[in-house]
C-alpha cells in the first residue's frame, strides 16, 4: 500500500460524522470572521454574537419557540388535512378537479402580509390567526403533490382493478392511496417548514408572544443579534422538520415519488373550454368569497364584499391610481426576481449535470437551504444589499432558486437509461448528452417549478416589501391594514389574486405549447 | 353452488357482433379493429396472431371490456363483458405485467384473489408461484425481479382469480425460451382442467400452435380475420414442436401471415 492510498484509507476511516462536524466547525469560522470583518456595515451578526445573545435570553426564546412551534403544529395538522381532502375529492369527482385546483392556487395566492391583519380582526386575541395563516401556509404545497400521486397510476394498475369489475374505492384503496403515499411525504416535508413560516407571520398581526413577535421587535429596534438570533431558530427548527419528516419517509420504506410537482393540466378538447374554465372559477370565486361573509355574517366595516371593491376601484380615481402604481412597482422587481430564480435553478442544475461530482456537495445544501423560512431570511438579505431593487430581486430569486434547483435536478434524472445509454454508445460529449437527451427530460419538471414559484414570489415580494424595503404593494397592504382602511385592503387582495391566476395561466399555456412539441406524453392522462 | 364448478356446461362462447374500434378525434382518426363477426367457443383456447400493431392487443381489451367497441355488441355467453367483470368471471395477463411496487410476489398474486371476491388462500397462492417457477421469490417486491419474472408473477396472478375465461396478451415475451417452454406445457392444464376459456394474444407461431385449439391470423390494421386455422392435433406428444404434424401446422400459419403482409414489409420482400 502506498503513502497516499494508507492516508487516503485513513481519511476514509475517520467516522463521517466527525467529518461533517468538521465542516460545521469550519463554515462557522468563516462566518465569524466576515462578521467581524464587517461588523461596520451592520448586515451579519457573528455566531459568538448569536450564542451570547440567546444565552442571555434563554427563557424569553424558548418559551417564544415554543408558542410558535405550538401554532405551527396545529397549522401543519389542519392545514395538511384540508389539502388531502381537497386531493382526494378532485380525484374521486375528476369533474371538479379543475374548478378546486384554481380555487385552491387563489386561496394560496392571497399574501399572508394582508390575511393576517383582516383575521387578526376575525380572530380577536388569540393563536387563531397563527394557527390559520399555518394552515394556508401548507394546504396547497400538500394538495398538489398528493393529487399527482393520486392521479399518477399507471392505465395497467386501473385496468388490473376494472378486469375484475371492481370500481373506485378498491381502487382507492389498493391503488391510488399506496401510490400517493410516498408524494404525501414529499408533501409534508415541504409543508412542514411553511406551517413555521405561517405561524411566525400570524404572529406578526399582534400576537402576544412567538418568535414573531420578537422579530417585530427585533426589527423595529434595528437589534441584529437578535434578528439573527430569531433567524437561525426559525431555520434550525425548518430544517430539523424537513429532516424528520424525511426520515419517516425513508423509515416506513417509500420509494420516493417520480414527480414531486403536479403534471401540468391536459390541453382542453375545445378552444374555448380553457376561457370557460376561467370565467367559472372567476364566478365561484366571487361566490365563495361573497356567500361566506354573508353567511358568517361579518361586519361590512372590515369585510368587503366584491361589489365594495369593484364600486371604490371604479368610484375612487387617486385610489386606483395609488394600488396600480404599487403593484407596478411590485410587479417591476417580482418579475426579474422571478426570472432570476427560475434561471439560476435550471441552469445549476444543468452545470451539475455537466459536472455530477459537484452536486454532491451542493445538492444537500440546497435541500437544506430550500426549508428556511422566507420571513426569517428577507430581511438579512435586503439589509445585505440595501433597500433598493438589489434586495428585493435576490429575495424573490432566492425563495424559487432552491425548489427549482431540486426540481429540475429531479427532471434530469428521470432521463431514460436507455436514452443515455445510445448517447454513451456514440461516446457523445456530457454537453451534447445535456442537450440532446436530458434537457426535453427536465422540462416538465422545470414547468411545474414555474407554476409554484408564483405564489412563492409573491409571499417573498410582499414579505420583503412589508419587511424591509417599505415600497410596492406589500407595504401598501401593512400601511392601510394598520390604519383600518379596509377597501384598500381587500382591493389589494382582489389585485394580486388577479394578477397571480393571469400569471399562471400564461404559465400554464407557454407549458403546454412547449411540452407538446417537446415531451407529448406528459400532456396525455 | 360454487360459481366456477361445471362452468364447461352452460353456454360461454364469445360473440363478436359487428365489432369495430376507432380510436383519435376526427381529422386523426385511426381504424384499430375493422367490422368483425365472430364466435370463439367457449372452453376452448384461440390464439391470435398477426403483425405488429394489426390491433390483437384491442381485440382482447375489447373482450375483456376494457375498451368499449365503436359500433357492435360482444357477449360472452348471455353476458357482456362488463357483467362478467362484475362477478369477477375474467381475467388478464397484460403485456406489461403491471404488478404493484409496493406489494411482494405473494402480495400481488393473493391481490387477484382479494379483488375476485375470493377467501384468502396462501397455499394457493403458494402453488401457484410454484408453478411459475418463482419458489423463494415470493417475498420480493416486483422491482427486484428481471422482466420474465415479473410477467411470470402477472400469469400467476391472473390465475389465482379461478376465471371462467382467461385474456392472455402476450403473457411469455420477455421469458426466457426454456421457462418458456417449460410453462407452455405445465400451465394450460390449469384452466383447460376447469373448463375456462382462453384467448391468447402472441407473436410466436409455434406458441400458438401448441397451446390454441384454433388460430386466428388477422391482417394489418385495422384487424380483419385473415385465416381461420383449427389445430387439430391431439394434446400430448402430437404438439411436441418437432413432430410433422406440428410443422405442417406451423407452415400453415405462416403461409397465411406472409400472404397478409403488408405490401412492401421486410416479409413480403
Amino acid at each position: 500500500m502506498s503513502i497516499a492510498e494508507a492516508g487516503a484509507a485513513g481519511l476514509r476511516a475517520v467516522p463521517r460524522g466527525l467529518t461533517r462536524g468538521l465542516w460545521v466547525l469550519l463554515v462557522l469560522l468563516a462566518w465569524e470572521l466576515v462578521a467581524r470583518l464587517s461588523a461596520g456595515a451592520f448586515v451579519i451578526a457573528a455566531p459568538s454574537q448569536i450564542l451570547h445573545y440567546a444565552a442571555s435570553h434563554a427563557g424569553l426564546l424558548w418559551r417564544a419557540f415554543f408558542t410558535t412551534l405550538w401554532a405551527a403544529a396545529r397549522g401543519f395538522f389542519w392545514g395538511n388535512l384540508a389539502g388531502i381532502t381537497l386531493a382526494l375529492v378532485a380525484v374521486m369527482l375528476p369533474r371538479t378537479e379543475r374548478l378546486l385546483a384554481t380555487l385552491a392556487l387563489l386561496v394560496f395566492c392571497l399574501p399572508l402580509v394582508a390575511t393576517g391583519p383582516i383575521l387578526r380582526v376575525l380572530y380577536g386575541p388569540g393563536e387563531g390567526p397563527q394557527v390559520t395563516l399555518a394552515a394556508l401556509a401548507v394546504y396547497y404545497t400538500t394538495f398538489l403533490p398528493v393529487m399527482v400521486g393520486l392521479r399518477a397510476v399507471p392505465q395497467g394498475w386501473l385496468d388490473l382493478v376494472r378486469s375484475y369489475g371492481r370500481g373506485g374505492l378498491t381502487l382507492l384503496r389498493e391503488v391510488r392511496l399506496p401510490a400517493a403515499l410516498p408524494y404525501a411525504v414529499a408533501g409534508l416535508q415541504i409543508a412542514a417548514p411553511a406551517a413555521f413560516l405561517g405561524a411566525m407571520v400570524g404572529e406578526f398581526t399582534g400576537a402576544e408572544r412567538g418568535l414573531g413577535v420578537l422579530t417585530v421587535r427585533a426589527l423595529r429596534a434595528l437589534d441584529l443579534p437578535a434578528t439573527w438570533t430569531i433567524a437561525v431558530i426559525a431555520a434550525g427548527a425548518s430544517v430539523a422538520a424537513f429532516a424528520a419528516i424525511g426520515a419517516l419517509g425513508r423509515r416506513l420504506d417509500l420509494a420516493p415519488p417520480e414527480v414531486l410537482l403536479a403534471a401540468p393540466a391536459p390541453r382542453q378538447s375545445r378552444r374555448w373550454a380553457g376561457l370557460a374554465n376561467g370565467a367559472l372559477a372567476l364566478v365561484v370565486t366571487l361566490l365563495l368569497w361573497k356567500g361566506a361573509m354573508e353567511a358568517f355574517g361579518l361586519p361590512q366595516f372590515f369585510a368587503k364584499r366584491p361589489e365594495d371593491v369593484w364600486t371604490y376601484l371604479l368610484t375612487d380615481a387617486a385610489a386606483r391610481a395609488r394600488l396600480l402604481e404599487a403593484l407596478a412597482e411590485t410587479l417591476s422587481l417580482a418579475l426579474p426576481g422571478y426570472l432570476c430564480g427560475l434561471g439560476a435553478g435550471a441552469g445549476l442544475a444543468m452545470a451539475l449535470a455537466l459536472a455530477p461530482r459537484l452536486s454532491s456537495a451542493i445538492l444537500p445544501l440546497a435541500i437544506t437551504l430550500r426549508s428556511i423560512p422566507i420571513v426569517a431570511t428577507a430581511p438579512l438579505i435586503v439589509w445585505a444589499l440595501g433597500r433598493g431593487a438589489a434586495g428585493t430581486v435576490a429575495v424573490v430569486a432566492l425563495m424559487i432558486f432552491f425548489p427549482t434547483l431540486v426540481a429540475c435536478r429531479h427532471g434530469l434524472a428521470r432521463t431514460p437509461r436507455a436514452v443515455l445509454d445510445v448517447f454513451s454508445v456514440y461516446a457523445a460529449s456530457p454537453l451534447r448528452r445535456l442537450l440532446g437527451a436530458q434537457l426535453a427530460a427536465m422540462l416538465p419538471a422545470f414547468f411545474a417549478s414555474a407554476r409554484m414559484a408564483i405564489p412563492a414570489a409573491i409571499l417573498a415580494v410582499t414579505t420583503a416589501e412589508w419587511l424591509a424595503t417599505g415600497r410596492g404593494i406589500g407595504a401598501l397592504m401593512a400601511t392601510v391594514a394598520s390604519t383600518s382602511d379596509y377597501n384598500m385592503l381587500w382591493a389589494a387582495i382582489a389585485l394580486i389574486g388577479l394578477a397571480a391566476a393571469l400569471a399562471h395561466g400564461l404559465v400554464s399555456a407557454l407549458e403546454r405549447r412547449i411540452l407538446a412539441r417537446t415531451n407529448p406524453e406528459q400532456l396525455a392522462r | 353452488m360454487d360459481r366456477r364448478a361445471g362452468i364447461a356446461e352452460q353456454n360461454r362462447d364469445i360473440t363478436l357482433e359487428g365489432v369495430a374500434k376507432r380510436f383519435g378525434t376526427k381529422g386523426r382518426l385511426v381504424e384499430a379493429v375493422a367490422p368483425i363477426d365472430l364466435v370463439l367457443q367457449g372452453g376452448r383456447t384461440t390464439a391470435l396472431v398477426g403483425p405488429s400493431g394489426c390491433g390483437k392487443s384491442t381485440l382482447l381489451r375489447l373482450i375483456a371490456g376494457l375498451e368499449l367497441p365503436s359500433e357492435g355488441r360482444i357477449t360472452i355467453g348471455e353476458e357482456t363483458p362488463a357483467e362478467l367483470r362484475q362477478r369477477a368471471g375474467l381475467a388478464v395477463a397484460f403485456q406489461d405485467p403491471a404488478l404493484l411496487p409496493w406489494r411482494t410476489v405473494a402480495g400481488n398474486v393473493a391481490l387477484a384473489r382479494s379483488l375476485a371476491r375470493m377467501p384468502r388462500d396462501g397455499a394457493a397462492v403458494d402453488d401457484l408461484i410454484r408453478l411459475v417457477g418463482l419458489s423463494g421469490f415470493d417475498r420480493h417486491r416486483p422491482a427486484e425481479l428481471s422482466g420474465g419474472m415479473r410477467q411470470r408473477a402477472a400469469i400467476a396472478r391472473a390465475l389465482a382469480g379461478l376465471p371462467e375465461l382467461l385474456l392472455l396478451d402476450e403473457p411469455f415475451g420477455a421469458v426466457d425460451e426454456l421457462t418458456r417452454d417449460r410453462l407452455n406445457a405445465e400451465l394450460p392444464p390449469l384452466w383447460e382442467a376447469r373448463g375456462a376459456t382462453a384467448v391468447l394474444v402472441t407473436h410466436s407461431v409455434t406458441e400458438a400452435v401448441r397451446l390454441s385449439d384454433r388460430i386466428l391470423v388477422l391482417t394489418p390494421r385495422p384487424a380483419r380475420v385473415a385465416a381461420d386455422i383449427a389445430v387439430t392435433l391431439p394434446r400430448g406428444p402430437a404438439r411436441d414442436p418437432g413432430s410433422d404434424a406440428f410443422r405442417a401446422t406451423c407452415a400453415q400459419v405462416l403461409a397465411a401471415l406472409r400472404e397478409h403482409q403488408l405490401p412492401g414489409s421486410i416479409a413480403a420482400q
